[in-house]
């Protein structure tokens, strides 16, 4: 493999590779956001004002 | 039955998306002059095409919103639960088409014959449009975030529907102003299109899977802040109340 070709393989494993970070990260913090808002809801009906 | 579903949902996705990276890794030929480094294309394009649906989603939820909030305020709701939901998913495919774009272009444009000494980023008007919305957006969503107070729904209502202009302008700018970025792939002339039927199927392919992908995320935004309207609403009730 010349330079050109083992660059444009680094390049185009970085795109795939830092798109699914995006992705799955984003899905990871919905499900965090999610879960705290379960958590919080359960406390409020537990312990209303 | 509401749980299969989901699930059935998720799994039909997670195949899609192994499909769509399969037909863009070892299906798609090479193309001519690109050769490895055009596959980012085969994610670029589609989670551009995805933002531009998510932020037409979210605009219809803003104009929904201001519509009907005073007469029918549960609707108008919902509908800028749909507006946050589809800004916050468009800014995610819309970061993707920010970052991957430059690393496509860096390898290809002014490469010449001196191939790794390519450009990140040009003012090109398709790649300065495209900054422009993803500010736009992200305003929107830091208004979402910290601004406080009654109206905070009603003006990033109105931000929405003037950050949503920029998409008809991202849209044709390669169309109206010649720049680097390559043209249009569909709706641009006798040259534009892929030529390739084994590339066209796993183009397709991958704006399914994108598109699953990310109805996926708008319908857990949308959820997750329905059940904060929910539980806000609750609150001030027991507020009133106390």
């Amino acid at each position: 493999m010349d330079t050109k070709a083992i660059l444009d393989h680094q390049f185009t494993v970085a795109a795939y590779a830092i798109t699914w970070v995006i992705q799955l990260g984003y899905l990871a913090w919905l499900g965090l956001r999610w879960r705290a808002q379960k958590s919080k809801a359960a406390r409020s009906a537990r312990n209303p004002r | 039955m509401k749980k299969f579903a989901i699930g059935l949902y998720v799994a039909i996705t997670a195949v899609l998306m192994a499909w769509g990276f399969y037909q863009a890794i070892y299906v798609a030929p090479d193309e001519q002059t690109m050769h490895e480094v055009q596959r980012i294309f085969y994610y670029h394009v589609p989670s551009a095409m995805i933002a531009f649906l998510f932020f037409a989603i979210s605009l219809a939820g803003s104009i929904c919103f201001l519509a009907l909030r005073r007469s029918h305020p549960e609707r108008a709701q919902a509908s800028d639960a749909w507006a946050l939901a589809g800004a916050e998913v468009g800014v995610v495919f819309c970061t993707v088409v920010l970052i991957t774009g430059p690393l496509w272009g860096h390898r290809v444009w002014w490469g010449g014959g001196d191939w790794g000494h390519g450009t990140w980023w040009t003012w090109d008007p398709r790649l300065t449009t495209t900054l422009v919305l993803w500010l736009i957006y992200v305003s929107y969503l830091l208004l979402r975030r910290f601004a406080a107070g009654p109206q905070v729904q009603a003006l990033a209502a109105v931000l929405n529907i003037f950050g949503a202009l920029d998409v008809p302008i991202v849209y044709m700018s390669n169309r109206w102003w010649r720049g680097a970025h390559p043209g249009p792939v569909f709706g641009g002339g006798p040259d534009s299109g892929i030529h390739d039927p084994a590339m066209m199927h796993a183009f397709c392919w991958n704006i399914a899977a994108w598109l699953a992908w990310g109805l996926l995320l708008l319908a857990l935004r949308y959820h997750i802040e329905r059940q904060q309207q929910s539980f806000a609403a609750q609150q001030a009730q027991e507020a009133i109340e106390a």
